[in-house]
């Protein structure tokens, strides 16, 4: 666990800002490195905090995970970009939000153009979605956060 | 229920059997506290409501409500969303009795799997830091995932024994809370295997480790802060004569009263078997599960004298 280099930050940015249209990712926090490519965001008081204590295992939440090219956000990471979010954003009615917190692909009228998508249900963000060549967009939904199918 | 435990419950001035197993048999309320950290209360409320469910507010907890009626809230899309956190609606009563305050520095020191945790960060609005400890790796996966569903930013985690925590960090924090682990007594209705594997020695033995607890939490205090003791038990033995030995031990330990509109409780025992107490642990909070026909609770609100 580490903070992110200043090259590290920029690049994540720089994604963010390509498949987002996000124009400043994550202001005033420090972005932290935590294994497998996966980011996470807290507070600076909580990082300098955290050098004074021992055991340390966690801080603050996952936000992203680095993939390829792209940038995957978890719900949260896109919760706390909100409307920073300007592009790729695919409106959801409560059905489908209930769907895709199933991570059941999701089929909609006009397939997005890019491969990576942020839903939105009213106003919460729901996290990014990858859209498959046949159009359904598959909701990157951890298995401990899904909705359980009985 | 063995009758060791029967006969141990008689004991217990001020309680009455026949309601308590009462109680005991009734399940407890379905309650949730809404988590304005991503949504305004209302808008939460709103979307609850559009779907049917009927709910009245928690009077001594803020942003905690009661169902009306049984429904399984746990499927629900805003509690995998994060927007609601389900938890008992006594259960809400010690983190109200810790009252953080934003920009706050405070030790969950027992905190999976984070229902007071999340609480504590709810009422700090993100600013300050929670420092959020449990010693098992197992119970910190529970505690990671609910701290994740809440959206906190400004939080810890860390692992270790709570035993050991003034071995690193002295007089720091703000206020601390230790929601220690107990024999469960005020909450058999979701666990009847509780009252079944009952016996005193479990009893003695973990009253040892909460005072090591609780002294240890309380080396960690800032002078002038504050400091919750509490378990979901009804035990003298785990309680009121575990405040008691940090108060024969720290002068600069005081007992102070616990306001909370609308919690029905009692005075905390100030006499046991032969033993008298200190007449202060009269301010903590004794919960009977038949006070609100919900879980079972002792609190204690403990300062550290300047």
């Amino acid at each position: 666990m580490r903070p992110l280099t200043s090259g590290e930050r920029k690049l994540l940015e720089n994604r963010l800002k390509r498949q987002y249209g996000v124009e400043k990712a994550f202001r005033g926090l420090t972005l932290i490195m935590a294994g497998q490519r996966r980011i996470r965001a807290c507070t600076r008081e909580t990082y300098e905090l955290s050098k004074k204590l021992k055991k340390v295992q966690q801080l603050g939440v996952y936000v992203a995970k680095l993939r390829d090219e792209e940038v995957i956000l978890s719900i949260e990471g896109s919760q706390i970009l909100g409307d920073e979010i300007k592009s790729n954003i695919i409106e959801l009615d409560e059905h489908e939000a209930v769907e895709w917190m199933k991570a059941s692909p999701i089929k909609i009228k006009e397939k997005p153009k890019s491969r990576y998508v942020v839903a939105k249900h009213g106003k919460i963000y729901l996290g990014s979605g990858i859209v498959s060549r046949d159009g359904k967009i598959y909701p990157q939904i951890a298995k401990w956060r899904r909705i359980p199918e009985y | 229920m063995s009758d060791d435990l029967k006969n141990y419950l008689d004991m217990i001035p001020d309680l009455d059997l026949e309601l308590l197993l009462e109680a005991y048999e009734r399940p407890l309320p379905e309650a949730f506290r809404v988590n304005t950290l991503k949504l305004p209360e209302e808008e939460t409320l709103q979307r609850l409501r559009d779907k049917g469910i009927k709910f009245r507010p928690v009077p001594w907890a803020r942003h905690g409500y009661q169902a009306e009626e049984d429904i399984d809230l746990g499927t629900t899309l805003e509690h995998m969303l994060g927007l609601i956190y389900l938890q008992g609606p006594v259960s809400m009563a010690p983190v109200e009795a810790l009252d953080p305050k934003p920009g706050e520095i405070i030790l969950d020191m027992c905190a999976a799997p984070g229902s007071k945790t999340t609480q504590i960060a709810q009422l700090m609005s993100g600013e300050g830091v929670v420092v959020a400890n449990d010693i098992s790796y197992e119970r910190v996966k529970a505690l990671s995932s609910n701290i994740q569903k809440f959206g906190i930013l400004n939080i810890v985690i860390t692992v270790m024994d709570g035993r050991r925590f003034p071995r690193y960090i002295k007089e720091y924090f703000d206020r601390v809370l230790i929601d220690a682990p107990c024999s469960s007594l005020g909450i058999i209705s979701k666990d009847w295997g509780v009252a079944k594997s009952w016996s005193y020695n479990v009893v003695e033995r973990l009253s040892k480790l909460q005072l090591q607890l609780l002294k240890a939490g309380f080396e960690t205090l800032k002078p002038g802060g504050t400091l919750i003791y509490s378990t979901c038990t009804l035990t003298v033995e785990e309680n009121e004569m575990i405040v008691n030995k940090l108060l024969e031990e720290r002068d600069d330990a005081a007992i102070k009263p616990i306001t909370l509109p609308g919690l029905k409780h009692r005075p905390g025992v100030t006499e046991w078997r032969n033993m008298k107490f200190d007449p202060s642990l009269r301010y903590t909070m004794r919960i009977m599960p038949y006070d609100n026909w919900a879980e079972g609770f002792y609190i204690a609100r403990i300062v550290k004298e300047a």
